[in-house]
């Protein structure tokens, strides 16, 4: 791997990352004492430095270092969330975001101008908010929390002290190393709070050689200091002399916290992730290794003790700290047995993939059909198992397309909390259905939509605290994102518990700007759709959250880009809803074919409810009208060959097929049944764009072109057309 | 009365500058220039600490250990060696020798305070 | 290093001068184990004592046991700030149980 692609990933890494900052900060809004939420918000950021600085990012390490800081104080619990601190994170987060964007865009050139201003003043911020609340000393909240901390340890022994255990050399003397030096230079990292000298090994009177040193010391030792520095005062007599120091209890909820923390990359060894946390130095380590190799070629079968047992064995580290690294190692393990079933893929290999599954289901459909033109039983069955398998392919190349909305969801809490504040409105965003899957494409492309029809609802839809609270509704509103999956479609709903749409008001601007006529007879749901058309608006009050230059008309236009559509149902007074139908995936639909004189058509297979053969006398009524009965149900039909003007012979039969869309019935009056038929769709070239009643077009195995119907926009017009007949005096709102 | 600690080195530049850590510090020093010369000084002064260089014209820094091993009056001055990372082997015979301590070469004064603090406060 | 043995009474005391360390300790160690061979009741006089090391305090501890486990009486009187430096810093006071008198000029 070079250097780009190791800083592509972690541009990446550092934005999912992010992602994870702006959750858990907003999680900390509501509740600020959640410690998983901090320690998550720490690595984060303490991950966007760490790596930062391998890559010479500087400036990106520059102001993460301060973040973290203040991250750290938080976790120990001299700083505290409050509403002001979650604010200033919030932009520290999203001014990190536009440094990952520069280190995107420009690499290691550091940034000039208006971006390290900004940063320079929310560091200041920052600091600022360190000194005051350092200075005002712990809160109370900290404090209780800390307590609970140090007793869920267990025993406390020796009060938040290191413990330190020396037994010298018997050399020690003789090489200038006198344990007063040691104990002096003790004194100058903390304070020995209490000693007790040991002479245990000190021999006879008639016995003792008085230049050897024979004693010992165990000292209770008070130090902020960090257990490598503590044992470098001994690096001098570690030779010869036994040196145990163990940690302080505070020191070891530290230390096992840090454990927790500890995200190695690869496979994790128990004595690394004991010196990473600092509970254990490299020189014990490298120690109580070479004492396991001993062990291991003294006994008979070769096995040596585990690490973990010789560490406690020689209280180098305690009982805790080693079952909680042990714990994490195999954490750390399982973790990585369940990332290994991941890769990364390039979405262009993906989409690749997708249109060769495509092509391979259009050739074996030729395949098919010649078999079965050849009538070979052999032949027809060896390519029914490859039709059977190319299903089988096909369905699960579309499924690693397939992502879950949640992502997409999630990043409307920030939204919804940003301009709430600025509206001085209080609204909370319920998110339903996250788990729900659509295509990549599809997600990616509904996000803006989305964006409007969240900020819309906010901003039109709740009314103020105090309109709502006179309507006998809970100050608080409710925005709510909602997605599921109905008939090989996904609906995603936007709903707010606001005022409603007022329906009269809509329909006299509607008619102000020509948009409707006062004639059309329109029901209530026509009304509320009409602000989709361009041109609508019906803010009285314009703030700036409108005047982005995105209209509801575009919206729609965007949805229906997608081939999906978009509904809008209200009741004045308890809210709105907006409905989007997308489709699940853009690039394969199970059809139905159809012929219509010479050619071809095919209408999505889950929008076909049933189809129907017309008797001679039904085909005769039929004629004179755009409707027929259907089991006593009025169906409005479309003739296809009038429609798109098809001229080859009619055929003996006619045909119904009856769809379904969005609560709508229609009939569409064909020539051919011609079954069920898998079909890749090929986009319209732009010439086409126009073309109403047609989505996209797809080959068929034989060659021929057959044109996929664009189901919701036939609907329309057979709703319109049985309007011209049953209420002659209203206008055509659409012709072809 | 101040600890007085004597440096060995044949770099008139590295005693200076270690000399005027120690001074500000609140040590005495007694500077020599090799093994030979420091062992001339070593009665004219009491000496609580030697740092000294292993690689030294006329008498080196391990000949200088063994030889003040031999001294009833010194023998038992610590010794902080002055080696430079691809010298384990020189490292090796120094504490052989009894000089148990060491301070890696290049090093900056703090760290060279640091060791000696560790020996022997002012 | 000089050690005075005196007899006051019944009362022995050794008085050091100069210091008690390692490069002292052979000699001390062989001043204290003829001065405990003779006395019942010994006194040690640390006040003229300039230096002492971990050498010279566990020879201090070593005749301290040794006159316990011979039924004899062995006091350290008149600590020097060097040899109370010491024992402070090694918490060693207690083990000795002598009263530390610390005059004015000590002080």
């Amino acid at each position: 791997m070079n250097l780009d692609q190791a800083l592509a990933t972690y541009i990446a890494e550092s934005r999912d990352l992010l992602g994870e900052m702006e959750d858990r900060l907003l999680h900390l809004e509501q509740d600020p004492l959640d410690g998983d939420a901090i320690n998550a918000l720490f690595r984060a950021v303490h991950t966007i430095k760490g790596s930062a600085g391998l890559f010479g990012l500087d400036y990106v390490v520059v102001f993460t270092h301060v973040v973290e800081h203040a991250l750290d104080k938080v976790r120990e619990g001299e700083l505290t969330f409050d509403a002001e601190l979650i604010a200033v994170m919030l932009s520290c987060r999203d001014h990190i975001d536009a440094l990952i964007e520069h280190v995107s865009a420009c690499g290691t050139v550091v940034p000039e101008g208006e971006l390290p201003a900004r940063g320079e003043a929310l560091l200041d911020q920052l600091r600022q908010r360190l000194l005051t609340q350092a200075s005002a000393g712990l809160p109370v909240d900290a404090e209780s929390h800390r307590t609970a901390e140090v007793e869920s340890c267990g025993r406390e022994v020796s009060g938040d002290n290191w413990h330190i255990s020396v037994r010298f050399g018997q050399d020690s003397l003789r090489n200038g190393m006198d344990p007063i030096s040691f104990i002096r230079y003790l004194g100058t990292l903390g304070e020995v709070v209490s000693i007790v000298t040991l002479f245990e090994n000190l021999p006879s009177f008639k016995d003792i050689d008085p230049e050897a040193c024979y004693l010992g010391f165990e000292m209770s030792f008070k130090s902020a200091a960090d257990k490598e520095t503590i044992a470098g005062t001994f690096d001098f007599v570690r030779q010869d002399s036994l040196v145990r120091i163990l940690p302080p209890h505070s020191k070891l909820s530290d230390y096992l916290s840090l454990i927790q923390m500890q995200d190695p990359a690869s496979d994790p060894k128990l004595g690394d992730i004991l010196v990473n946390c600092g509970t254990l130095t490299r020189q014990e380590l490298h120690d109580a290794l070479a004492f396991q190799q001993r062990t291991a070629a003294d006994t008979e079968d070769h096995v040596a003790p585990p690490l973990g047992e010789i560490l406690v064995g020689h209280r180098l580290v305690a009982e805790e700290a080693v079952n909680a690294a042990l714990q994490k190692q195999q954490q750390i393990r399982e973790n990585k047995a369940r990332e290994n079933l991941y890769i990364r893929v390039l979405a262009d290999k993906l989409d690749h993939l997708i249109n060769l599954v495509g092509e391979l289901v259009i050739a074996g459909a030729s395949a098919n059909l010649l078999a079965r033109r050849q009538g070979d039983k052999g032949l027809q069955e060896a390519t029914s198992r490859v039709t059977h398998l190319v299903e089988d392919i096909r369905d699960q190349a579309l499924q690693l397309r397939m992502v879950e909305i949640g992502d997409t969801f999630n990043r409307f809490r920030r939204v919804v909390r940003d301009v709430s504040l600025e509206l001085g409105k209080e609204i909370e965003l319920q998110i339903d259905g996250a788990e729900t899957e659509l295509d990549k494409t599809v997600v990616e492309q509904i996000g803006d939509p989305l964006l409007h029809l969240v900020r819309n609802a906010i901003d039109h839809g709740i009314e103020p605290a105090t309109v709502r609270i006179a309507a006998g509704k809970p100050a608080k509103g409710t925005v709510s994102l909602n997605a599921y999956h109905d008939s090989g479609s996904i609906i995603i709903e936007v709903a707010d518990d606001g005022g409603g749409l007022n329906r009269d008001k809509i329909l006299k601007r509607a008619i102000e700007r020509g948009i409707v006529t006062p004639e059309q007879n329109l029901d209530d749901r026509d009304i509320y759709n009409l602000i989709f058309e361009p041109g609508f608006s019906t803010v009285d009050q314009v703030t700036n959250l409108s005047g982005r230059g995105v209209g509801m008309d575009v919206v729609k236009r965007n949805i229906t880009a997608l081939s999906g559509s978009v509904e809008l149902d209200s009741q004045l007074g308890a809210g709105s809803v907006v409905s989007i139908r997308l489709p699940l995936t853009l690039a394969i639909i199970d059809g139905f074919l159809v012929g219509v004189g010479g050619s071809f058509y095919v209408v999505p297979l889950d929008m076909v409810v049933e189809c129907l053969e017309l008797s001679a006398e039904e085909r005769k009524s039929a004629l004179e009208r755009n409707y027929i009965n259907l089991r006593g149900e009025v169906l409005p039909f479309l003739r296809l060959r009038d429609l798109f003007r098809e001229n080859g012979k009619a055929g003996r039969r006619e045909n119904i097929v009856v769809v379904q869309f969005s609560g709508r019935k229609a009939g569409f009056m064909v020539d051919e049944l011609l079954g069920e038929f898998q079909t890749v769709i090929k986009p319209l070239g732009k010439l086409f764009v126009n073309l109403q009643g047609i989505s996209g077009s797809t080959i068929l195995g034989g060659g021929e072109v057959a044109l996929i119907l664009d189901v919701p926009a036939l609907l329309q017009m057979a709703a319109n057309k049985e309007m011209q007949v049953t209420a002659p005096f209203a206008r055509a709102v659409a012709t072809l | 009365m101040a600890k007085t600690i004597m440096i060995v080195d044949d770099s008139a530049s590295l005693r200076q500058v270690v000399s005027m850590a120690l001074e500000d510090a609140g040590y005495a020093v007694v500077e020599a220039s090799d093994g030979k010369d420091a062992l001339g000084k070593l009665d004219s002064h009491k000496i609580n600490l030697i740092i000294c260089d292993v690689n030294m014209p006329v008498m080196d820094g391990i000949t200088f250990v063994k030889e003040l091993k031999k001294l009833p009056n010194h023998k038992f001055t610590p010794v902080i060696m002055l080696t430079t990372e691809t010298q384990d082997a020189k490292k090796q015979e120094g504490q052989a020798a009894g000089a148990k301590a060491w301070v890696i070469k290049p090093f900056q004064p703090a760290q060279m305070l640091q060791a000696v603090s560790k020996l022997i406060l002012p | 290093m000089e050690a005075l043995f005196e007899l006051h009474g019944n009362v022995h005391t050794l008085r050091v001068k100069g210091d008690m360390t390692i490069y002292t300790a052979e000699a001390l160690k062989t001043h204290l184990l003829n001065a405990l061979c003779v006395s019942n009741t010994l006194e040690i006089d640390l006040s003229a004592v300039e230096e002492m090391d971990s050498a010279g305090m566990q020879l201090l501890v070593v005749v301290k046991r040794e006159a316990q486990r011979l039924g004899k009486k062995l006091s350290l009187v008149q600590h020097s700030p060097a040899t109370m430096r010491v024992l402070d810093l090694f918490n060693m006071s207690a083990y000795f149980g002598d009263p530390v008198i610390i005059t004015a000029r000590q002080a």
